[in-house]
Formats: structure tokens, sequence, C-alpha cells
């Protein structure tokens, strides 16, 4: 019984690690795409900061300077 | 231990995105242009569909936009329809934007203040279209932008389905 028990409250805590409650979602980046939440005033220069970020962390990019930040492509 | 992996499978499954094969999630929900003009998932059903999940702030939405005016062209409407369902907060945006490219009002279009359908469709990039073959099942995911070479492989896929 104890051992159900152990299994319902680490479903319940793993739960918190759930992709849609720890990530914001493609369709929730709304006001993330707007340009003046771009950190670079400058397209092109936030375009270069980009691939030395994406390069140097090997990130999976998604950032604002790429396709509004909305996860695209 | 077996149960917990299992019971995280499953769970896992249940917060993936539909696939080809599965059944259409059921909507219904208002015209972008028209308010009180409602269109529900059941009403479409006999005409191969693709669903389009779309902002005006989502730049890859906004680059395949013409590509669908040019889609919807060269099909008649009683057999494929392109259903553009918007998701912006302020509808006054989707229209305008959608009026830039289509003044016709080609394609149908509806929208979706809730993101209910996003949700539903669990997306997990923008813009996310599915094709839907007459019977309500889906055909096809496809998840970011359509380019030329791309909408080809789409257009075989509904030439195939229309040709059922």
């Amino acid at each position: 019984m104890y051992r159900v028990y152990f299994l319902l409250l680490s479903l319940l805590i793993f739960s918190g690690c759930m992709n849609p409650l720890v990530r914001v979602m493609p369709y929730e980046k709304e006001y993330l795409a707007q340009d003046k939440m771009k950190l670079s005033p400058l397209p092109e220069r936030a375009e270069q900061e980009g691939h030395i970020f994406l390069i140097r962390e090997a990130s999976a990019g998604g950032e604002s300077t790429f396709q509004g930040g909305c996860g695209c492509r | 231990m077996k149960i917990l992996i299992t019971l995280i499978l499953s769970a896992a499954a249940l917060f993936a995105t539909p696939n080809v094969g599965d059944k259409e999630i059921p909507f219904v929900l208002p015209g972008l242009y028209q308010n009180h003009m409602k269109v529900s998932s059941q009403e479409l059903h006999g005409k191969v569909i693709l669903l389009n999940l779309w902002a005006s702030w989502c730049s890859g939405c906004q680059e395949e936009m013409p590509l669908f005016v040019n889609l919807q062209n060269r099909y008649s409407k009683d057999k494929f329809q392109i259903i553009l369902v918007n998701i912006d907060s302020e509808r006054q945006n989707g229209i305008d934007f959608l009026r830039s490219v289509d003044p016709q009002q080609l394609l149908s279009a509806l929208y979706d203040r809730d993101k209910s359908l996003p949700k539903a469709y669990r997306c997990p990039g923008m813009p996310s279209s599915f094709l839907i073959d007459q019977k309500g099942n889906i055909a096809g995911v496809y998840i970011g932008s359509f380019d030329k070479e791309g909408l080809q492989t789409l257009e075989k896929q509904i030439t195939k389905l229309l040709g059922k």
C-alpha cells in the first residue's frame, strides 16, 4: 500500500516538471515576440549576438532575434 | 518501478501532439471578421481541411500566408478548405494582417482568443498546421512554416486525399 502512495506522491511531485508548466509554449509568446522585447536595438547586431550565443552555449535558439521568438522552424 | 515508468510514459503520451491517424479535436469558434458567425469542426466534415493555427506576431505565419492564398486559389472550397485559426489577443491585429495578404478573403478565418485549440493540440511550435481528411482524421501534422518545397509535399497529400 505504501508503494502506491509513494508512486502517487512521486507523480504529484514530478508533475511540476511537465513541459507545459516549465516552458513558455510557442503560442504564449505574443509579448515576447514584440520588438521592444529584443535585447539589442539593431537587428544585425542581435543576429550576430544570437549566433555567438548559440555556438557558445550550444543552446536551441528560439530567442526573439530568430523568427520572432515564436519557436517556428 | 515498472508501474512508475509506465505511468510517466502514459502521462508523456497524454501531453504529446496528436499524430497522423488520430481523430481531430472538435471545436466551435467565431469568425475572425464576423464574431456572430460560428463555425464548428462538425460542419467541415466531407472536405479536406488544412487547419492552420497562426498569429500576426509570428513571422513564420506571415511568411506562409501568401502561399496559402495561392493554394486555396487552386482548389474548390467544396473539396478543400484552408481554415485559419488566429490566436492574437487583439482580434484587430489578425484582421489587419490578413486583409493586407488576402484582400478578397479567400481564406476562411476563425478567431480563438483563449488559445484553446493550440492548447488542445499541444502545439510545439508556431505556426502549426494539421491536414484533416473528409472523415475528421488527422492526415498530416506540420510544425513550423511552409516553404515552397513543403507546400509541394502538402499538395501531393491533398491530391491523394481528394482522389480517394
